[in-house]
């Protein structure tokens, strides 16, 4: 139960994160936080519901790759938007709404 | 016994990482936080046995994405020797939203944890590379090209921005 609440607090730290911060770096990591505490969240409710080690690790893996993939990417596109304007505020990628 | 102090240490570990993530104003604090924050991910998959992926998340994420992310503070860092202050706005909205979205999940998934403190596990890496090469084959091959398509993408995007 305990996992549980940190999981879900990490996660709705993360969301905070994601919804106040300006600075692309901060939003990042405010998605890498939820990332992270859904991951550990699935890794614990696999193990806690006796599911075998082996499957879970395996998913655990694919969610990092995943996690790890978005933070490359996005690391870029804030490389990106300071080449472009030499700011690295969220507002900079504006004119890319349709 | 030891088993218990080993679990709340992650407990605080993952914990005061993303307390420290929210609260601070200074760029490599908030980098820092991050970092303490991975290694209770890292930790809490000990804790479970997966010591596999315990390892893979301190080489990607310690040793990659975060050395990535100092390296991105690095560059928009202006060069006056200031910090690199962020901008924290208590915005209620997303306060209300973030909370409401925790009191969810543990609402949910509340009926599945039945314990205070979960037993630790154990797992064979071994068996970890049988079941993902027989089993899951076609999802890791999807999980190798998603990388191969993420490091395309950066090369495109780092590669044709205009310079200011």
């Amino acid at each position: 139960m305990s996992i549980l609440v940190a999981c879900a607090f990490v996660f709705g730290a993360g969301l905070f994160v994601v919804l106040s911060r300006r600075d692309v770096i901060g939003v990042l990591i405010g998605l890498e936080l939820m990332l992270g505490g859904a991951n550990v969240l699935l890794v614990a409710l696999a193990t806690v519901s006796g599911q075998d080690a082996s499957t879970t690790q395996s998913l655990g893996l694919m969610v990092l790759v995943m996690a790890a993939a978005e933070a490359a990417v996005g690391l870029a596109l804030l490389i990106a938007a300071f080449k472009r304007t030499g700011r690295s505020q969220v507002d900079e990628f504006g004119e890319v709404t349709g | 016994m030891s088993s218990t102090i080993a679990f709340w240490a992650v407990i605080v570990l993952l914990t005061s990482g993303a307390l420290g993530v929210v609260l601070s104003r200074e760029a490599m604090r908030l980098t820092l936080s991050f970092g303490v924050f991975l290694l209770g991910v890292a930790a809490s998959f000990l804790y479970f046995g997966l010591a596999f992926l315990a390892v893979a998340q301190l080489f990607v994420y310690v040793g990659g994405v975060l050395i990535l992310v100092l390296f991105a503070l690095m560059m928009v860092r202006r060069g006056d020797g200031d910090k690199l202050l962020m901008e924290v706005r208590w915005d209620w909205a997303a306060a209300v939203t973030a909370s409401a979205v925790t009191v969810l999940i543990v609402t949910v998934l509340a009926p599945e944890f039945t314990t205070t403190v979960p037993a630790p596990g154990a797992a064979d890496s071994g068996a970890m590379a049988s079941v993902l090469l027989e089993h899951y084959l076609p999802a890791f091959e999807i999980a190798g090209a998603l990388l191969l398509v993420a490091v395309l993408a950066v090369l495109v995007i780092v590669g044709r921005g205009d310079e200011r």
